[in-house]
Parts: structure tokens; sequence; C-alpha cells
């Protein structure tokens, strides 16, 4: 059996009396590889604070591989790293921000300019070039393999990612993506990413945690639909209408700002108007986008209704004889008992 | 206007021909600046990290009192200064008034605030995120706090600077607490005044400009020390 990296249990953190995070019982196994998504404020950042020791949980208890540990313990102090989104250089040179931590640590000194010009030669920079650069004289996607390089360089045994390539351009967002898989394969390192970029992270996550208000609401899978509701003109139902005037239909909210989520298992898919049963709804839209996740052998399809994207996840051998294709209009259904609430 | 060019040349003759009153008060300034400044770093940089850091009851009040004494006038320390170190006052028997350690004390008062309201400034204005990345490097509690300093440097400098400028040009305590006393207590703006006083306005000028090439220096050497950091 895998050995957890993280035990989290009944962990709770308030900011204001709001509460941001609300985790019962969270497993991260060791050496894998963990993918958060969610909406912005959804709490993923929060989440990823704690694990990294950074900030303590108001209420709830963390075990890092079965041990309690708390912010500026030293049994997480150095085996911990965790690369914001946008990531913060120290005033001074490339080269005296990567051998920031390696000199915490101590160690054998004459092995840091080697350790460091591997380090840059990871993400993509050249050593010769770059390490005497200022922190003032790189770009957004330099500073960050730079900071992703200070990570690197310490070879840690977790490593959480937050939104790393969200404000990079496309070449340091793949070069990042790369690292962070070299670290997971080469050192064992576990790592747990939050992301927008849910193919990515469908593509290549052994899990992924969908969170929304604060709380592990599924596998990133999930379709969530905001409100306001209003009561539907049945007065059985409440509905939304979607930008293009189609109208989403769901039963009795908690409140008129609930958001609904609706597994995206319990969803079909057809390309012709579908038959409904008695308690189901269906939606016309427009595939958006097509992706494979190899790992399981499934086609991730997004279908475009007016400003919602719903994504479902179908076997390959259907999607081969569907017949998809971007572009192509389709229509999803789904039973309003499917239909949960946040 | 010929004065301010023969203070000039007086300046430069009073310095190469070594006067012994002119060394005397250049000396006095820097050995009174010297003692205020470091007392008012070593008690400022600390108290000031301490206010932009933490969060406290009071804190705004302490921060709203400290800023307003940033503008303390220079008259008004030296009385309360001198009425502490007078031969009634609590500090009398330490025979502190009309010495350097007197002005010195004096002084630490005037640039305290000062450098604990920039310093917590500049505290105030790093970013949250250096935090985040000092932990997430694996820094100490200890680490955190001297990296945090060290980010803030240009800040805590520009504190310090602006300390010593109100330090080296105040003429208030030096005149009330010192007394202006010739071959003691007599630093450069006190002799300024007292030359203005006396008419000899090309030897005030003259001093004043001495007064400027102190200011000068200190602040060229802070400024290439951090422009090498």
């Amino acid at each position: 059996m895998n050995k957890s990296a993280y035990h989290l249990t009944g962990v709770k953190k308030f900011y204001n009396r709001h509460t941001s995070v609300d985790i019962e019982d969270l497993l991260i196994p060791q050496s894998s590889i963990t993918g958060l998504v969610g909406p912005n404020g959804s709490g993923k950042s929060t989440l990823l604070n704690m694990l990294a020791f950074i900030d303590r949980p108001s209420e709830g208890t963390i075990l890092f591989k079965d041990h309690k540990a708390e912010p500026f313990s030293d049994t997480v102090r150095f085996r911990v790293s965790l690369l914001a989104q946008e990531p913060y250089l120290l005033k001074r040179s490339v080269y005296e921000n990567i051998v920031y931590g390696l000199k915490l640590r101590g160690g054998d000194s004459s092995l840091y300019p080697k350790q460091i010009n591997e380090a840059l030669a990871l993400v993509g920079l050249s050593p010769r070039e770059f390490s005497n650069r200022p922190w003032y004289g790189l770009s957004g996607g330099e500073s960050q393999r730079v900071a992703l390089a200070a990570r690197l360089v310490l070879k840690p045994e977790v490593l959480l990612l937050d939104e790393p390539t969200a404000s990079v351009d496309a070449d340091s967002a793949g070069r990042i993506m790369d690292c962070a898989l070299m670290a997971s394969k080469e050192w064992g390192t576990t790592l747990v990413i939050a992301s927008h970029d849910w193919k990515w992270l469908h593509e290549i996550c052994g899990n992924v945690l969908q969170m929304f208000k604060g709380k592990i609401v599924g596998n990133g899978m999930e379709n969530i639909i905001f409100g306001p509701w209003k009561l539907g003109e049945s007065g059985l139902y409440r509905e939304k209408t979607l930008e293009d005037g189609q109208i989403v239909k769901v039963p009795e909210p908690p409140s008129s700002e609930s958001a609904a989520v609706i597994l995206q298992s319990f969803i079909t898919l057809s390309s012709h108007e579908p038959a409904l049963k008695h308690d189901e709804h269906a939606l016309k839209g427009v595939i958006a986008q097509i992706s494979l996740e190899p790992a399981i052998n499934a086609i991730m399809v997004s279908i475009r209704t007016g400003n919602q994207t719903f994504t479902l996840r179908i076997p390959q051998e259907k999607a081969r004889e569907t017949a998809l294709f971007p572009g192509q209009s389709v229509y999803i259904a789904y039973p309003l008992s499917a239909v949960t609430w946040y | 206007m010929n004065y301010i060019i023969d203070g000039l040349f007086q300046a430069i003759q009073l310095l190469i021909h070594g006067d012994g009153e002119t060394y005397s008060a250049v000396y006095a300034t820097i050995r009174v600046s010297a003692y205020s400044m470091t007392v008012s770093l070593l008690i400022g940089i600390p108290a000031g990290f301490l206010m932009g850091h933490h969060d406290f009851l009071w804190k705004k009040q302490i921060r709203t009192i400290t800023d307003t004494m940033m503008s303390l006038p220079t008259v008004l320390v030296g009385l309360l200064v001198y009425a502490f170190l007078t031969n009634r006052g609590p500090l009398g028997e330490y025979g502190l008034l009309f010495s350097l350690e007197g002005i010195a004390i004096g002084q630490a008062i005037l640039a305290l605030p000062i450098v604990i309201a920039l310093t917590a400034s500049a505290i105030e204005s790093m970013d949250e995120k250096l935090r985040v990345t000092l932990v997430s490097l694996g820094a100490s509690r200890r680490q955190v706090l001297f990296s945090t300093l060290w980010e803030a440097r240009y800040g805590i400098l520009a504190a310090s600077m602006n300390a010593f400028g109100r330090v080296l040009t105040e003429v208030g305590i030096a005149m009330m607490v010192g007394g202006n006393i010739k071959w003691h207590t007599r630093t450069i703006t006190t002799a300024i005044a007292l030359e203005t006083n006396k008419g000899e306005f090309v030897t005030g000028v003259a001093l004043g400009l001495v007064l400027m090439a102190i200011a000068f220096i200190v602040n060229f050497s802070l400024s290439f020390l951090r422009n090498r950091s």
C-alpha cells in the first residue's frame, strides 16, 4: 500500500469568519501527482499554503508522513517547497536567489556552483547568461523559471505548484510542466498542482480534486453552474437563463445563490435531440474542445452552451463510434435528480 | 554674492591650514552624530521591524504618535532634555548637561521616530510573497526576520539617511543641551549660528560648506555601498 505524504483531518481555515477551506478527510499518497481545480476563490491557494506549512489550519490536523507538523518545524522545513503563481525573487542575483535555500540547508558550498548550473539548465536557462543577472533583469517567464530552479535545486520531497503556468509564455509553461514531471519521475517528488488547465492536469495527475467554496466536491469532472436561480413557470423547478436564451433547469436549491453541481457521469451526449424521461432536461450546444486522456483511454469533450461550458468524459470506443468533432452541434441531457448543491 | 564665494575659499583654507577651532567643531559634530545615529539605529530598526511586521494592540495609535514625532521641534527636544539633565532634573547626577553625550541623547530622541516610522513603512511595503518565498525555501523564523530586513535594506538605508540629515543639521538641541562651548561642545551648526550673530558671514558660510561636505561624503559612501549590493 502506498504511504501517505499528507493526511488531512477536519481541516478548516477561516479568514474574517469566512470559511476558506473545509476538508473532512484527505489523503495524498507519497510520490503521487495530485491536481487541484476550481474557480478563483475556491480555496486552492489557501490549501496549498497549509500543505506548505506556511499557514496553519484554524481547525483540524495535517499529518505529514504520519507525523503532525507545524510551520517552521524541522520535520517539514527542508522537505516541502511551494512555488507561488507570481513568485517573489529576492533582491539579489539569479545565483543568489537559487543558492539561498542551499545555504539554509548547509552542506558543501564548493558544490553550489555545479548544483545551480544544473538547476538553471533544467529550467532551460543558460547558466552563463543568467547566473549573474539581477532580479530586475528578468522577464515574467524567466522569473518563474528561476523561482522553480530555486526549488528544484533543493530536490524537495513535496513540491506544491500554485498556478505555475498561469502568467507565463507558452515556452516557459512547457518547460515548467516538464520539470515538474521530471522531479516526480527522477526523485519521486510528491506533486500537488493547482491549475486552471484541467486538460493538462487530467493528462498527468493520478488524482484531480475539484474544489469549490473551500470544499473538495469531486474529481474535477464536475460541472458547476452558478446562481442566481429563479422560480420556473411551472413553479416546480428553478431555472437560469443562459446567454443564448436556453434555460438550465434544476430542482429546489438551498438558496437562490447556491451553485449547482452536475457530475459528468450523469450527462449523456447525443448528436440528435434526445427523447427525455420525465425528470430529465436537455440543452443544445457546440463541441468546443476534444482532448485525449491517455491514462484511462478516454476522451474529454467540452461543450459550449451559451456562456456555460459542460465537460464530460467518454470512452475512446464510443467517441470513435459517434465521430465527434469540434464545432459539431450536440445535445446534452441530465436528470434533475443528479444535481447536487454547494 | 561675494561673501558666498569668499566663504567657499575660506572653507578650503580653514580645512587646508588645519584651523583648530574648525576641526574641533567638525570633530564634535561627527562624534555626536555617530553616537546618536548608533543608538537610534540599534533601537529604531528592531522597533520599526516589529511595528511593520506584527499586529498588536494599540498599533495604529502608536504608529500615529511615532509619525507625529517625526516632526518634533528640535528646541522642544532640547528643552525637555535640558530639563532632565540639569542639576535639578532626574538625570542631573550624571553630569551630562553641556556635554557631547548630552547632545547625542537629544539627537537620538530626534532621530528615533524617523528611523522607526520609515523602517516600519519599508517593512510594511514588503510583499507578503516574500514571507511565503522565504518559508517555502526553508527559512526559520530568525532567518525570515534577517532576510526580510535585508530585502528592505534600501528602505532602511533611506530611513537612516533621513535621520542622519536631521541630526547633522539640527541646532536647537546642540545649542540648548551643549551650550555651544568652544573646544568642547561647539558643533558646526552652533558655530554657524554664533558666527552669523557676530556678523562673520564668511566664516558661517565656510562652516556651512564643511557641513555640506560631510553630508555629501556620508551620502555618497552609502549610495556607493547601495549600488555595489
